[in-house]
């Protein structure tokens, strides 16, 4: 293990990882503290920690289990495909109308049904990049969980500071899932005799990827409508105390 | 006048108000004076997928109203009248947009509000609504606040 510490791809993985991990992990925490908003008080503090806890066992389960799928053959393409789309919904703007038919729950385990649900769809963008980026490699994959984690249990508004200040993070991190997804698909069996074929493909194929990212979010978020950049929740007007309104003291 | 007065619930943020207090007692007309807290827009794809919007916005009333409290106080007891916003959104650019659907005339507001490490590598609201605001923007330094 330790002779990995020195070698420059291991750096560069971990970065990668890091960037993944930032930029597909932000939303577990909020969903968890909403859903258990609408419990009462006492038992607000265990739907938040059973939430907690199944959301970190999901997602160890699951980063496990999608490696162990990955290993089988055509998976990898379908995975490097899956990336792709996944990077380009990130570069993408939010759907205004996308509202699913929910309701507040009021019941514990209703509440921890809702995190539990939320978590598995949410992880899987997550865990799969995460896959991708450590492309076997165990201490790699064991470190990207241990970044998540912390993310699913505190929400921070570190990730939308940093979009917002610079919002080619962003962009940085819709190409880098199609890097990894091409090279998730260098390491399939499949298309092995090509690549013996044209050894260019090795780091062509990830470049590619990149740029394909990029440019389809740049082509569907052109065509998307934009909605506006805030939206005005109250607006309430307080009159002054006549009392010890100015002049009279 | 219109005075436009961001607000993000810290101590130092509080700074302007006590500026606007201050500086205009001596004025002879009172300034209209609006109060606008921005929530980060937490609302993602999936988020929505999983909470109701109802929910989702009595959670941003919630974190906006707590961050409002003190600055309402202040302005309360010095018997003053004022109007509140709450915008969801980035705060920089959900202020810059308040002041051109509204015709404001001047932004007051600390320069800066939430002092964490993150603000101080990512840089202040404050620095943003200076760039992109296209009216006055007076910056009250924090540390006079008493």
């Amino acid at each position: 293990m330790l002779e990995m510490l020195s070698s420059a791809q291991f750096w560069v993985d971990v970065f990668k990882i890091v960037l993944i991990d930032l930029l597909l992990s932000g939303d577990n925490a909020m969903v968890i503290a909403l859903a258990c908003r609408n419990l009462p008080a006492q038992q607000r503090k265990k739907g938040i920690l059973y939430g907690v806890g199944g959301a970190i066992i999901l997602r160890i389960v699951l980063t496990f289990f999608a490696v162990s799928l990955l290993a089988l053959p055509y998976l990898k393409l379908l995975g490097s495909l899956l990336l792709v789309w996944i990077g380009i919904k990130l570069l993408l703007p939010d759907d205004e109308h996308a509202e699913g038919n929910i309701r507040a729950e009021t019941q514990l385990w209703a509440a921890v049904k809702t995190i539990i649900v939320a978590d598995f769809v949410m992880s899987l963008d997550n865990v799969l990049g995460v896959a991708a980026a450590a492309h076997g490699n165990f201490w790699l994959l064991v470190f990207g969980l241990l970044v998540s984690i912390p993310m699913i249990a505190w929400s921070s508004q570190l990730v939308l500071k940093l979009i917002d200040r610079f919002p080619w993070v962003i962009q940085a991190g819709g190409a880098l899932l199609g890097y990894v997804a091409g090279e998730m698909l260098v390491s399939e069996d499949l298309i092995k005799p090509v690549l013996g074929a044209h050894p260019a493909l090795h780091w062509l194929l990830p470049l590619l990827g990149a740029v394909l990212v990029v440019a389809l979010g740049k082509i569907l978020s052109a065509r998307q409508k934009k909605g506006p950049v805030a939206i005005d929740l109250a607006d309430e007007l307080v009159t002054a105390n006549e009392q010890n309104k100015r002049g009279n003291t | 006048m219109k005075i436009l007065i961001p607000i993000d619930g810290s101590d130092n943020g509080n700074g302007a108000i006590d500026y606007v207090i201050a500086s205009l007692a001596n004025q002879k007309v009172w300034p209209e004076i609006v109060l606008i807290n921005v929530q980060w827009k937490l609302a993602s794809g999936n988020i929505k997928l999983f909470i109701d919007p109802e929910t989702l916005n009595a959670y941003y009333r919630e974190q906006g109203a707590a961050a409002l409290a003190a600055a309402r106080a202040l302005l309360d007891s010095a018997g003053l009248a004022y109007r509140v916003q709450l915008s969801i959104g980035a705060p920089a650019e959900a202020i810059v947009q308040y002041v051109q659907e509204n015709q404001v005339d001047e932004i007051v507001m600390s320069s800066q509000g939430d002092a964490s490490l993150a603000t101080f590598i990512l840089g202040s609201v404050a620095n943003k609504v200076v760039q992109l605001a296209p009216l006055t923007v007076t910056l009250v330094k924090s540390k006079n606040r008493t």
